[in-house]
This record gives C-alpha cells, structure tokens and sequence, in this order.
C-alpha cells in the first residue's frame, strides 16, 4: 500500500516536470514510449524511413503538446492517439491511405497461401503469433495490438483509432478470429511435422 | 499445441505472446530525437525574440508616420499640445524641472519649420526602421 502511494507521487511528480518541459523527464518519455510509437507507425504499413519520420513526428507533437495534457486519458493512450494520427496524416499525405481499407478477404487468401505454417519451422510461439497478427488487414492487426499488447479498452481503441466502439467490437472479433484459424493450423502443422 | 487454442486458452496465449514481442527501434533514436527537440526550441525563441524584435521597429514605423500625418494635417493643433505639455512641466516642476522647461524654448517649439526639422528625424528613424525590417537581415548576412 505505502509502496503504491510512493508510486503514485513519483508519477505525479514525473508528469508535473513533463508538463513543465523539463528535458530529463522528455528523455525518459521517449525512452518509456519509443517501441509503442514504432510498433503504432510499422502496423500502419510505413516503410522503415517513414516510421522513423512519423515517430519523430510524434514526438515533437507529444513534446509540444505535453503541457496541455490533462491527465483525463492515460499517458499511453494519448501519445497513442497522437501517433496513429500523425501516421494516417502522413498515409494521407502521400496518399497511401488505400492500404488500411484493403479488403480483407485478399489478405485472407494471401495469408492462407503464405500461411505462418509454411514458415514456422524452427520460430517460437511469439514468434509465430506475431507473423500471423501482422498478416491481418492493417486495421484488424492495429486494435488487436491495442487490446491484447497494450491492454486498452474498446473505448480507448475507439479514441486512438477515431473509429466508433462497434467498428471496435468488429475489427477485434474478425482479427481474433482469423487468428485463431491461422494460428491452428500453424501449431497443428506443427505437430505433423513432429516438432 | 492445437489443443491449447480453445476459447479459454487462445486470448490468454495471444496476450503473452504479443506483450513478449519485442519492436526494434533504432539504437540512437533518443539521442537524435532529444537534440531535435533542442534544436526545434532554439528555433522557437529566436523566432520569438525576432518577432519582438519586428513589432518594436513596427512601433515606432507607426509612431513615425502617425506623427508625420499628425504635423502635415494639424500643425497648429501639435504645437498646442507641445506647448501645453512645456507649461505642464513648467508649472507643477520645480525649481530644475523649471529650469529644463526654460531651457527648451516654448517660442522656439512654436513656429513650425523647427517642428518640421523634429519630425523629418523621426521619419528618417522611421525609415531606417523599415529598411533594417526588410532587407537590414539580409545586408548584414551578404
């Protein structure tokens, strides 16, 4: 209990020199949220160069705005809304926004035909998971990883991707779905090749 | 293996596995990002001290040309008001603030070629002020 409340003080305070510009605490900011922010731009199908732009993007927006944050949302979940915005921004931009609206049923056939099975040899559970989430259609893939890496609600997966909470709802049962197909027929080859 | 992925099992399995995943993130992106944002506040208060900078010379183009407009459209009036403020000075001062009013000729103040002479320095201030706005950078940097 004492353990929490010293927990809590120190985040508090963390946050007040965040606010405040300080740049020892921004540096642990980035360091803190750096992966979340290239997983958010690589799931949004930018090239290496151009996570890398979107990510600092984010970052200078973050750092910009970081006085104005309230503490209403939790932190990771506004600079998640701030990172998924600047990379559609930047889709849109070079309009490459098509490739989140892919129809999934394409990316079925593909993922079928590619399958994590055929290239599952000698990779781990995490690894083989990981390969079949990135298979899924760019938005179905984005709000698994938002609710089942990240562990935020079908409310807060609603604000990050500006999307309604059903289109939420449906994105996560077509994605878990999927997966489960996929992730079968991977382990269940798995034991046919002995493994 | 196949076993494991019913619906007990298979989100409990899928949470682990994604949280274990690990993004790869490029080894100095820190550093970068936190001379990036250095740089970008650099920039930020010179821009700022710039615009100051600019709204002061704005100030007094302003002033110039509204003292300017002031002497072409009521001299008579400008010179009034010159001497009002000098009797000011002159009647509630003391002693030395009297003798700094003396010193200033109101008569002097009063006919309007030496007021003219006062202005056209403002005007060619003015000037400067708007020439050193527009092109005083890049004069200086050539």
């Amino acid at each position: 209990m004492a353990e929490e409340i010293w927990q809590k003080r120190q985040k508090k305070r963390w946050l007040r020199l965040l606010r405040s510009g300080d740049h020892e605490a921004f540096a642990g900011f980035i360091e803190k949220y750096k992966e979340t922010v290239f997983l958010c731009c690589r799931r949004l199908g930018l090239k290496e160069h151009e996570a890398e732009d979107v990510a600092s993007e984010t970052f200078m927006a973050a750092y910009r705005a970081i006085g104005r944050y309230s503490g209403r949302a939790e932190l990771s979940t506004w600079l998640w809304t701030i990172a998924y915005r600047q990379g559609i921004n930047y889709l849109r931009k070079n309009g490459k926004q098509g490739q989140l609206e892919a129809e999934p049923d394409e990316q079925i056939s593909d993922s079928r035909e590619q399958g994590p099975a055929a290239a599952m040899q000698g990779r781990e559970t995490e690894k083989i998971v990981w390969d079949a989430v990135e298979r899924l259609p760019r938005l179905w893939s984005m709000a698994v990883i938002l609710y089942y890496r990240e562990e935020k609600s079908v409310v807060d997966i609603a604000k990050i991707m500006q999307i309604k909470e059903n289109t939420v709802k449906t994105y996560l049962f077509r994605g878990r779905d999927r997966l489960k197909q996929v992730l079968a027929a991977a382990f269940e080859k798995d034991i046919d090749d002995g493994r | 293996m196949a076993g494991k992925l019913d619906d007990d099992k298979f989100d409990e399995m899928l949470g682990e596995s994604l949280r274990r995943h690990s993004e790869p993130v490029p080894a100095d992106f820190t550093e970068r990002m936190l001379s990036q944002i250095e740089k970008a506040e650099q920039r930020r208060i010179l821009a700022r001290v710039v615009w100051q900078e600019r709204l002061s010379l704005a100030g007094c183009v302003v002033f110039g040309i509204l003292a300017a407009v002031g002497v072409a459209v009521f001299p008579g009036r400008i010179a009034g008001v010159l001497r009002g403020i000098a009797a000011g000075f002159a009647e509630r001062g003391g002693a030395y603030i009297d003798g700094v009013s003396k010193s200033i000729s109101i008569e002097a103040v009063r006919s309007e070629w030496q007021l003219y002479i006062i202005f056209a320095l403002v005007l060619g201030f003015a000037a400067y002020c708007v020439l050193d706005m527009l092109v005083g950078e890049r004069l200086r940097t050539a």
